[in-house]
């Protein structure tokens, strides 16, 4: 039994049962070597070979029909069912973030819907909560003060008209700090607004829907526009022509 | 993706039929192996990404597999009783003395310890070495063969009676 090739100890019975047992298909060198050397273990080694084969058919049961298309409809329609949530959650986030800006933004949007100086007068008179029978009045002092803003001052101006004034304040006409002030009226409040200029804002000079008229009076100098609003009941020049003859615009 | 579903078809096409299989020596039960092989194929589905190489695909499968089976119930011992009549029952009376042998060997198999059969399954359906059967059942690699050694070694046993013997054992 000279091997030259072998180097390895001879495997003994033992471990060579030991070994073609664990793994019958070894291809370990002294698993080689040992069934060359021993027809005694090669016999077993055929054996446990055949046992393999046996073991191996009976292991292999039955695979379920279509199982493979079982599988990939499942994933499929699992697939289809997280694109769907994930859609769904986008739509949702995307709703509530366009609510919110709505609530943010909604002057802008406001904008956008008028493109005449007259309409967005109009539509921000219409929004407009005061009284025509306030008790108090805004003394000519404090217009003056907010009218200082745009470089403006009423003087000379009748105190019958003055004793009118409701409220001045400022307010955001089409993205611009603008002066809203409200006169008491006949019947209803009368409303002045002085708005700086704007370009995208077409001008116009007289305006009206169905409740409400007005005029609107460019003062190039001073870069503003000062506009009248009031109930088509409403006498409106009266109060325009005062102003526009008693404040004094510096440039 | 087109890329990621034809990747996990691949991979379905290629190992569903011995997951399957192996799931079923796991469980003892078409039904339970069936829903654990979906299972296991959709939490792979989920995380395809993370499988880098496709050659340790069997072994990542069949890791997951063997998660969800531990998450099913607590393992029982296996009783004869419970294992499927029709495996064993069925055809005996015109059945080949091969088919014979098969559903006899599948009882014997059913029989023999869980800790014996569940590496002879990973190496004969898996064709897994005794590092990755080490690997997978978190065992060292002696201890694997010396259940490999014994699985066989009883199963070998058995398949020393003559076919006479066998039939007298099916019909006593």
């Amino acid at each position: 039994m000279d091997d030259l090739e072998f180097d390895g100890l001879e495997l003994d019975e033992l471990s060579f049962r030991r070994k073609i047992f664990a793994d019958p298909k070894s291809r370990d060198e002294d698993i080689a070597h040992a069934k060359k050397s021993a027809p005694k273990k090669q016999q077993l080694a055929r054996e446990l070979e055949q046992l393999d084969d046996k073991i191996t058919q009976a292991l292999n049961v039955p695979v379920p029909d279509h199982l493979y298309e079982k599988l990939i409809l499942r994933q499929t329609m699992q697939d289809h069912q997280q694109q769907k949530r994930k859609k769904r959650v986008h739509l949702a986030m995307a709703a509530s973030i366009a609510v919110a800006f709505g609530v943010l933004l909604n002057s802008f949007l406001f904008t956008s819907a008028y493109s005449t100086l007259g309409e967005h007068a109009i539509a921000h008179v219409e929004h407009e909560n005061i009284s025509n029978q306030g008790t108090t009045f805004v003394s000519l002092a404090t217009l003056n003060e907010k009218l200082a803003d745009f470089n403006g001052a009423l003087e000379g101006i009748s105190s019958a008209t003055v004793s009118k004034l409701l409220a001045a304040e400022f307010c955001w006409f089409d993205g611009m700090k603008s002066l809203h002030l409200v006169f008491q009226g006949e019947n209803s409040p009368i409303t002045v607004l002085v708005v700086p200029d704007n370009e995208q804002l077409k001008f116009t000079a007289n305006f009206s829907n169905n409740n409400l008229h007005g005029k609107a009076q460019q003062v190039k100098a001073a870069g503003i526009n000062l506009i009248v609003v009031g109930d088509k009941s409403e006498n409106t020049d009266s109060i325009q022509e005062s102003l526009s003859k008693n404040i004094r615009w510096q440039a | 993706m087109m890329t990621k579903q034809i990747r996990y078809e691949a991979l379905v096409k290629a190992l569903h039929t011995d997951l399957y299989r192996y799931a079923y020596w796991l469980c003892h039960e078409k039904q339970i192996a069936e829903d654990l092989v979906q299972e296991t194929f959709l939490r792979a589905w989920r995380a395809l990404d993370s499988l880098k190489d496709e050659k340790a695909a069997k072994s990542w499968l069949i890791t997951i597999l063997r998660r969800e089976n531990a998450r099913r119930f607590e393992r029982k011992r296996f009783d004869m009783s419970e294992y499927e009549e029709e495996n064993i029952s069925d055809h005996i009376s015109s059945s080949t003395e091969q088919e014979l042998e098969t559903h006899w060997l599948r009882a014997k198999m059913a029989q023999l310890s869980e800790e014996y059969r569940e590496p002879l399954v990973l190496q004969v359906i898996g064709g897994f070495s005794g590092e990755e059967i080490a690997a997978i059942l978190s065992l060292n690699k002696n201890t694997v063969m010396t259940r490999l050694f014994r699985a066989r070694n009883q199963l070998k046993d058995i398949l020393v009676a003559t076919p006479e013997e066998k039939r007298g054992i099916n019909n006593g």
